[in-house]
């Protein structure tokens, strides 16, 4: 069953129509990965899901409950989470605070470093402090202890080195096993169609495929072709 | 020698204010970042509502509750203003709308109290609490020094032990990530300015006796209490609180100078042009080189 549904949304900067009547599901215990080359609107549609951005049409569904009209922490609160792009990390924070700050009713600290032991070590180390990779295990560890059923990540492999990436990934995918349900925005497409289940591509806001993630990466000429239409 | 250290303990009234009101600036700023030229407004608008009371002839303690509480809520209305409409905007943008709010409210504070017309405000505290180097402390200057000293801890260990502290400083480092983790940032937000609204009133309450209870007047007590912020950079409850209570000193002083009293209001001028000029050396420095 799909956690979130997305139908016929359509969102707007500047008053400029950036993703248009999109329709994408996302199902538990599953990895949606959403490709695209920069402008498609991945980036758009994610700060959409969340709230960061209102919508200006469509719906948004997560376990039949609509909630493109609600602020973020009320979407945070309905299960949705959202790891921004660029590491954001509260700062002035140490590491064991950013995850004190984000811990929902049910969930336990231990579980966050569970899933990055790395960071253990770092626990009294102040955010700013940490090396990239660390922050963004950080900023999914954070995302994790809002108990959430989905998972937005957006390009969580900016700037870091190819072994943290790989590192990051399998994270996910031990994530998606347990049960949530991730749409993740990637540079890497090889990489990401590798741990995915579903793939869609986005070109100029419309999504303009949908299908399996093994397939799609074992036609690298079909996946060049989306990128740049024609 | 004995008129200027006299004169000094008697700005030490002033200084505590200064420091209180300094160090609400520095928690506003820290975590709603916004450099709040209000302060001094709304708890000069509780503190009327006290007057207003008092002159109709309600008791004294009951008036002074009720001025804390509509303090309060007038510094949640300017929270509420600022989190709903200018909660994205830069730091520049929401200091220029704190100036207009301050211009609004001062013309609404004179227009429903007369202006110039004289008000009995009634001493809280009246009376000498000791005698410091034979000059007589009043119980007016202790309170409002350990108002704000109490103000500086109790901030400290609210944002440094309670899970609501580190919600604000998580809120006040990135608002927008704080609220995607299901953080309630707009009732945050008005938790803060509520409770520096209610702090605020209390110290004019205290202060007003000693100044002329004139709206204009009390408002514009703003101006030293961002001098006393900016001797903390905005960041330190406790260097806030010592700029504070040492321009208070300074002004108090320079009173009992024939000279220099007649500029002594432009002090705290004087202390914002030093602080900017020493905290920006070392990019002069960098420059030069």
């Amino acid at each position: 069953m799909s956690k979130l549904v997305v139908s016929n949304l359509s969102i707007n900067r500047s008053e400029l129509p950036v993703v248009s009547s999109l329709d994408i599901a996302v199902e538990s215990g599953a990895i949606s990965v959403l490709l695209g080359a920069n402008g498609a609107g991945k980036t758009t549609l994610l700060e959409g899901l969340s709230g960061i951005i209102p919508v200006a049409g469509g719906t948004i569904e997560i376990d039949g409950r609509e909630i493109q009209k609600a602020r973020p922490g009320v979407r945070s609160r309905e299960g949705l989470a959202h790891v921004e792009q660029g590491r954001t990390v509260f700062r002035q924070l140490t590491t064991e605070e950013n995850l004190r700050v984000s811990l929902h009713a049910g969930a336990d600290i231990a579980e966050a470093y569970a899933l990055f032991p790395e960071l253990v070590q770092r626990r009294s180390v102040k955010a700013s402090l940490l090396s990239g990779g660390e922050q963004q295990m950080l900023v999914i560890a954070r995302a994790l202890l809002t108990r959430p059923k989905v998972l937005l990540i957006d390009e969580m492999s900016a700037g870091l080195a190819p072994v943290i990436v790989t590192r990051l990934m399998s994270a996910v995918r031990k994530l998606a096993d347990n049960g949530l349900a991730v749409l993740l925005v990637e540079q890497f497409a090889a990489l990401a169609l590798s741990i995915g289940n579903r793939a869609y591509v986005m070109r100029r806001g419309r999504v303009v495929h949908d299908g399996d993630c093994l397939k799609l990466l074992k036609s690298p000429g079909e996946l060049h072709r989306l990128y740049l239409g024609g | 020698m004995n008129a200027l250290l006299t004169s000094a303990v008697a700005g030490l009234t002033a200084g505590g204010t200064y420091a209180l009101l300094g160090v609400c600036a520095v928690f506003t700023y820290r975590l709603v970042a916004v450099v709040n030229f209000t302060g001094a407004a709304i708890g000069t608008a509780g503190t009327f509502v006290l007057i207003a009371l008092y002159e109709a002839g309600y008791p004294i303690w009951p008036s002074v509750a009720a001025g804390i509480a509509a303090g309060t809520l007038v510094g949640v209305a300017i929270g509420y203003i600022m989190t709903r409409w200018f909660g994205e905007a830069s730091a520049s943008t929401k200091a220029a709308v704190t100036v207009a709010l301050l211009v609004g409210i001062i013309a609404i504070g004179l227009r429903l109290t007369g202006g110039q017309h004289p008000h009995n405000m009634p001493e809280l505290f009246p009376g000498s609490a000791f005698r410091m180097a034979g000059v007589e402390v009043t119980i007016a200057s202790v309170l409002t020094i350990g108002l704000a000293a109490l103000f500086t801890v109790l901030a400290d260990l609210f944002l440094n032990r309670t899970k609501v502290g580190l919600n604000l400083r998580a809120l006040a480092d990135r608002p927008m990530a704080a609220e995607l983790l299901g953080i309630r940032v707009q009732l945050l937000s008005l938790l803060v300015w509520g409770m520096t609204g209610a702090f605020t009133t209390f110290a004019l309450m205290i202060i007003a006796p000693q100044r002329s209870p004139n709206f204009m007047t009390l408002s514009l007590l703003v101006v030293p209490a961002l001098a006393a912020a900016l001797v903390g950079l905005f960041r330190s409850f406790w260097r806030t609180l010592a700029g504070g209570i040492v321009l208070g000193l300074v002004e108090g002083m320079a009173s009992s100078i024939d000279s220099v009293s007649q500029y002594r209001s432009a002090i705290p001028f004087l202390v914002v042009l030093a602080v900017l000029l020493w905290s920006q050396r070392e990019a002069r420095w960098d420059e030069a080189r």
